[in-house]
C-alpha cells in the first residue's frame, strides 16, 4: 500500500494538487533554462506544458521527476519533494521521457516484465493498446506508433497517479497520432493526472484541460484552450463568394452579434469577428437563400492563440 | 527474487546473449585463437615458454582474453550504447535504485566471464588438455580480481564516451594491442626489451602473469597481482560513481 507523506511547506497548495511549483529556476552556465515558474497541476486533468523548443518545458519535467536539482524554488509531486525524495517519488510517477528509449533487442513482453514493480504481466494494458499480437516482437522491430504505445503501456504499468508525457507523437504518422491520442484520453477517463509536453499545438488542443504557455523558461499565461484562443487570436474569419451582394445582407450581417467587420471585393466577401458570429451569420446566409458554394470559416486556434501571445510578448518587450 | 536490481540483471544477461558483438568477441573469438595459436607452437617444453608446454601456455592466458573482451568491448560498447539511446534515462525516470544497473553491469560481467571461460576450457580440453594448477586459489583470486577490474574499466569507458560507435573504436583500439602484447600474443621472452616495457605495466599483461605463473608453476606473481589489485580499486571506485543512474 501506497504512503504519502505529508505535505510541507508550500502554504497555497490545494488539496487535490499533485504538482506543485514554485518560483522554480534552473540554469545550464550562463543560459537560464527556466525562470522563476511557478505551476500547479491537479488531480485528473490534463495540463499541456507548451511552447517552442528551448522554452523550458523538458528542465520543468525533469526537475518536476527528481532528475534534474532546481537551482532555487519549491517543489511537491504527489506530497513528495523531487530532490530529496526522489527514490520515493519515481516509482509513482509513470513517465515517457523525449529522446529515451529501449535496447532493440528487447521483446515487448520481456520490457513489460523488466518495468513492472508488481509482477504482473501487463497482459491487460498490451490488449487495450493493440500490442497483444506483438509481445514477442522486439523493439526495435516495432513502428513508431507501437513503440510510443509501449511507452505508454510502461508507463502506466505500475498504475501510477501521475503520468508525464514529454513530445509523446513526435514523429509520428497522422494515423499514429490520433492512436496515440485516444490512449491517452483512456488514461485520462481511468482518473490519471497527465502532464504532457509538447510544441504540437493540436495536439494540446485535442487533448489538455488546461496549457501553460511556456517561452525562455517563463509562463505567459494558462487556461483552457479554449479561453486562451478567446484572449490572444479570437477573431474567426468567415469568406464566401456572392456574384451581387445585396446591400442590406451585408448590412444586416454588419449588424450581427459578434461580427466586427464586413469587407467587399467585387464579389468576395470576408466577415471578422468572434467564434459566435459564425453561427449568426450561416443564419443569416440561409434566411436570405444566398447560400454560397465557396463558404469557407477559418476559426482560430490554439497555434493562433500562442503566435499572437508570442506577438503581443514581443511588442510589448520591444515597448520596454 | 523480483527486485529491480534481480529484473535488470536477467533482462541484462538475456539481451548479451542475444548480441552479436558479444558473441563474437567474448565467446567466439578467445576459442578460436586459442585454438589456432596454441597449436601453433606444438606440445614440447620450450624455453621461451618458461620451459612448458606451448599449447598449455595459451590455454591459461587466454581466459584472460575472455576478461579483456569483456572489459574493453564488451562493456563499453553496451554502456554507452545505453546512453546514447536513453535507455539509462529510462532506467533512472521508472524508479530503479540509484546503485541497480551498476550492481547489474557487475554482476552480468561475471556470469559472462565464468561462462566464456568454462566455454573456452571445455573446447580445450579434449585439443590441448588442460594444465595443471599448481595454485588454484592465486589463479582464482587473479581471475576474479580481474573480472571486476576489467568491467570496472568497460564501466568508466562507457561512461565517458559518448557514442556506441566511439565506444567500440576505443575499445577495439585497446584491446587488440592488450590482447597481443599481454595475453594472446609471442611470449615475453621472445619480445624486444621496448616492447615489453611498454606490455609490462598494461592492465592486460598484469592479470595474464597473475594467473599463468602460479596456473604453470612458473612464478607467484605476487607484484603483478598487487598492482591488479590497487587498479581494481582506484577503477572501481570511480566506475561506481560514474554508473549511478
Amino acid at each position: 500500500m501506497c504512503r504519502h507523506p505529508v505535505v510541507g511547506s508550500i502554504g497555497a497548495m490545494r488539496t487535490n494538487d499533485v504538482v506543485t511549483v514554485r518560483g522554480l529556476r534552473k540554469t545550464y552556465g550562463n543560459q537560464v533554462a527556466v525562470d522563476g515558474l511557478d505551476l500547479d497541476v491537479s488531480a485528473g486533468e490534463i495540463v499541456g506544458l507548451i511552447g517552442a523548443n528551448g522554452a523550458g518545458k523538458t528542465t520543468t519535467v525533469e526537475c518536476i521527476q527528481g532528475l534534474r536539482p532546481p537551482d532555487s524554488g519549491t517543489l511537491r509531486v504527489l506530497g513528495y519533494d523531487p530532490v530529496t525524495q526522489s527514490d520515493q517519488l519515481r516509482p509513482r510517477i509513470g513517465s515517457q521521457l523525449q529522446d529515451s528509449g529501449l535496447p532493440d533487442r528487447l521483446r515487448v513482453a520481456e520490457a513489460v516484465t523488466l518495468f513492472g514493480s508488481r509482477g504482473h504481466d501487463g497482459a491487460e494494458l498490451l490488449d487495450r493498446f493493440g500490442l497483444a499480437a506483438r509481445r514477442r516482437s522486439a523493439f526495435g522491430s516495432l513502428s513508431g506508433g507501437e513503440r510510443q504505445r509501449l511507452f505508454l503501456v510502461l508507463a502506466l504499468l505500475n498504475r501510477p497517479r501521475l503520468v508525464i508525457l514529454d513530445e509523446l507523437t513526435q514523429n509520428l504518422d497522422p494515423a499514429a497520432r490520433r492512436n496515440v491520442w485516444a490512449a491517452v484520453r483512456e488514461v485520462h477517463a481511468d482518473g490519471t493526472t497527465v502532464l504532457l509536453v509538447t510544441h504540437e499545438m493540436d495536439e494540446a488542443e485535442a487533448l489538455c484541460d488546461r496549457v501553460v504557455v511556456m517561452r525562455e523558461g517563463r509562463v505567459l499565461d494558462a487556461g483552457a484552450p479554449a479561453d486562451l484562443v478567446d484572449r490572444h487570436a479570437a477573431t474567426a474569419t468567415i469568406r464566401f463568394s456572392l456574384p451581387d451582394p445585396p446591400v442590406p445582407l451585408l448590412e444586416q450581417v454588419r449588424r450581427l452579434d459578434g461580427v466586427w467587420s464586413v469587407d467587399r471585393t467585387g464579389p468576395r466577401v470576408a466577415v471578422r469577428g468572434s467564434r459566435r458570429s459564425i453561427a449568426h451569420v450561416g443564419a443569416a446566409l440561409v434566411a436570405w437563400e444566398s447560400v454560397p458554394a465557396d463558404l469557407t470559416v477559418h476559426i482560430p486556434t490554439l497555434e493562433d492563440a500562442l503566435l499572437g501571445l508570442l506577438e503581443d510578448e514581443n511588442t510589448m518587450g520591444a515597448a520596454r | 527474487m523480483n527486485s529491480p536490481t534481480m529484473r535488470l540483471i536477467r533482462a541484462e544477461l538475456t539481451l548479451l546473449c542475444r548480441d552479436p558483438l558479444v558473441l563474437t568477441f567474448v565467446v567466439a573469438f578467445p576459442v578460436v585463437t586459442m585454438l589456432i595459436i596454441g597449436g601453433a607452437f606444438g606440445t614440447a617444453p620450450d624455453p621461451a615458454f618458461d620451459n612448458t608446454n606451448p599449447a598449455h601456455w595459451y590455454v591459461a592466458s587466454y581466459l584472460t582474453v575472455v576478461i579483456g573482451a569483456i572489459g574493453l568491448v564488451m562493456t563499453p560498447v553496451h554502456l554507452a550504447s545505453y546512453r546514447e539511446r536513453g535507455v539509462l534515462r529510462r532506467f533512472a525516470v521508472a524508479g530503479f535504485p540509484r546503485w541497480s544497473f551498476a550492481v547489474a553491469e557487475l554482476v552480468t560481467g561475471l556470469i559472462m566471464t565464468v561462462v566464456a571461460c568454462t566455454l573456452l576450457l571445455i573446447v580445450a580440453l579434449p585439443v590441448y588438455g588442460l594444465p595443471p594448477l599448481h595454485s588454484a586459489w592465486r589463479v582464482l583470486l587473479a581471475l576474479s580480481i580481474g573480472a571486476v577490474c576489467f568491467v570496472g574499466i568497460g564501466v568508466l569507458l562507457g561512461s565517458v564516451l559518448r557514442s556506441a560507435r566511439s565506444a567500440q573504436a576505443v575499445g577495439l583500439l585497446l584491446f587488440f594491442p592488450s590482447f597481443l602484447l599481454g595475453a594472446g600474443g609471442p611470449p615475453p621472452h621472445v619480445m624486444g626489451s621496448a616492447v615489453r616495457t611498454v606490455s609490462g605495466p598494461l592492465p592486460l599483461t598484469l592479470l595474464t602473469n597473475a594467473v599463468r605463473e602460479p596456473w604453470l608453476g612458473i612464478g607467484s606473481a605476487t607484484t603483478s597481482l598487487i598492482a591488479l589489485a590497487g587498479i581494481t580499486v582506484l577503477v572501481t571506485a570511480v566506475a561506481a560513481r560514474r554508473a549511478v543512474l
